[in-house]
């Protein structure tokens, strides 16, 4: 029974975090967007506007269900259900430190990268069982932006894989630090397997991938509805897209969702590219910098830490860029982003086979 | 019971329920949707017969792909196409009568299947418990498949791969806007 316990106490820890992250998340949210837009954001509520979104969250709690008397009840009821457990099973497989996460399976990579893709059928089913024109348009073009952004994302991901022949998180993760069982050179021509650090993360590792992490991450903003590629919930012209409808809790599952897909895309992001739970600090002569900032709690802090910078690098875009149009969209998706990751597949071969 | 068995009983009762929903239902819509159930629940069991490649790319294609572009589909066709749709008499019929008799007929098979094959005792899984060629819970079946499908099934593989080249150009010519019409 214990064996399951553990399960069961670190799925109910993932949603606790996920909760509390989207706390965070909505809060940072509007602190950020007030300054770059040079105003002061929430400020009433507690010191700085802390307790906002705490209040926020308590209105949404106590506001009635609404289900519009034409919609399709099932499907409206538990489309954001759906939307949200897409999310909320990605984190199963996800590494947090060396030897701490919830699941330690081969296919990691794959399973995440298929779970994320029912999130889509979520969304359609929010959008069919609303009954509501804005919501079945804003529910097409999130499928359409989804599907058609998956490719070069998809297409980045497997450069990686080509780099690191596994599709195990947990041996991805490793491999781009001082605990590296095989050799790992910077740019393929200095050996620094015993220096670790920032050098032996995998846009180093293989330069090639900075273009590929590039690629992914424009890809994982359309993947998650995010300005500039928030066209689903347009407001100038969907009124809020595929969740007009949705009141109270219903509504907030399908923020919880959004907020705990950004960490989450943030978080494969950094797995696969940005040296995962290793530390970014090389080691210098006798100065070992790595093997001190190595260890379970190191491990979470730095993926918190990078995975933070990465959710604030999502959140500057969104208050900076406007949004894009749909055929802009999807030819930057089309004509760019994949003959691009195609080219990153190349060289990922050719790096394997002759770099490395 | 044991976990698995539990587990397998579990997800069979789905599929087939769910199975049987999306026959049997008029909303069609809906149908499309409780196929997603049975689909997860098939990739579940596939995950119980340690084929977790084959049960991820289930998800992926099926539920990420074609569900989706059914799903769409529907949207794409107004409401009265629709309903025009769904207007069918019963569930058993005459004019069924075809479909009913392959069902029929491949139900009959799948029971002799089931009733005649000795699946406790089959040779070649015999002989691969004896030989010790079989796979474990913690193995990696990636690697295994990818040197199968690079040597064994080499030709099938390509053959896929012109079949799926072919329909992207056919795609791509179909969707092409006409120079001067």
């Amino acid at each position: 029974m214990n064996f399951y316990l553990k399960y069961i106490i670190a799925a109910i820890g993932l949603f606790a975090f996920s909760g509390f992250f989207a706390i965070l998340g909505v809060y940072a949210e509007r602190k950020v967007s007030a300054f770059i837009q040079d105003r002061l954001g929430p400020m009433e509520t507690g010191r700085y506007g802390t307790l906002q979104t705490v209040a926020d969250v308590i209105k949404l709690l106590t506001k009635e269900l609404i289900t519009p008397s034409a919609a399709d009840k099932w499907l409206f009821m538990l489309a954001p259900a759906i939307i949200f457990i897409a999310v909320y099973m990605g984190f199963a497989a996800i590494p947090w430190a060396g030897g701490l996460a919830p699941s330690n399976i081969n296919l990691g990579l794959y399973y995440i990268f298929a779970i994320i893709s029912i999130e889509t059928l979520g969304i359609l089913m929010a959008g069919w069982g609303s009954n509501n024109k804005y919501s079945i348009l804003g529910a097409m073009r999130s499928a359409a932006q989804i599907v058609s952004y998956e490719i070069p994302a998809g297409f980045a991901i497997i450069s990686v894989v080509m780099i690191a022949q596994t599709l195990n998180l947990q041996t991805i993760s490793a491999q781009q630090g001082v605990l590296s069982a095989e050799h790992s050179k910077f740019l393929g021509i200095w050996d620094v397997t015993a220096n670790g650090g920032i050098l032996s993360w995998n846009i180093f590792r293989a330069p090639h991938l900075l273009i590929a992490f590039a690629i992914y991450f424009i890809a994982s903003l359309a993947e998650s509805n995010r300005a500039p590629f928030d066209i689903p919930e347009g407001e100038s012209e969907l009124v809020a897209g595929f969740h007009t409808e949705f009141t109270g809790m219903r509504f907030a599952f399908v923020f919880l969702a959004e907020y705990s897909m950004m960490f989450l895309v943030s978080m494969i992001g950094v797995v696969l590219f940005l040296g995962a739970w290793n530390t970014p600090l090389p080691n210098i002569g006798s100065v070992r910098l790595a093997d001190w900032t190595t260890g379970m709690a190191w491990g979470i802090f730095w993926t918190v830490v990078k995975v933070l910078l990465l959710v604030g690098m999502q959140m500057w875009i969104r208050w900076t860029l406007p949004r894009m149009r749909v055929d802009q969209l999807m030819s930057l998706c089309w004509k760019v982003l994949t003959p691009l990751a195609f080219i990153c597949i190349i060289i990922s071969g050719v790096w394997r086979l002759w770099v490395m | 019971m044991t976990m698995e068995q539990i587990l397998f009983y579990l997800m069979a009762v789905i599929a087939i329920a769910s199975a049987l929903y999306v026959a049997a239902t008029r909303n069609l819509v809906r149908s499309v949707f409780m196929f997603f159930v049975t689909l997860m629940a098939i990739a579940g069991l596939f995950v119980l017969c340690m084929a977790d490649f084959v049960a991820i790319t289930q998800v992926v294609i099926y539920v990420g792909g074609i569900l989706v572009l059914i799903i769409f589909a529907f949207m794409l066709s107004g409401r009265e196409t629709l309903s025009n749709l769904q207007h069918q008499s019963k569930f058993i019929s005459i004019s069924k009568l075809p479909a009913l008799i392959l069902a029929g007929l491949f139900f009959i098979v799948l029971l002799n299947i089931i009733l005649k094959g000795n699946i406790s005792g089959l040779m070649w899984t015999e002989k691969a418990v004896l030989t010790n060629n079989v796979i474990s819970a913690k193995d990696t079946t990636i690697d295994n498949i990818g040197v199968n499908l690079m040597s064994n099934y080499l030709l099938p593989f390509e053959a896929i791969s012109i079949l799926l080249m072919m329909a992207l150009v056919g795609a791509a010519h179909l969707s092409r806007k006409e120079r001067s019409a």
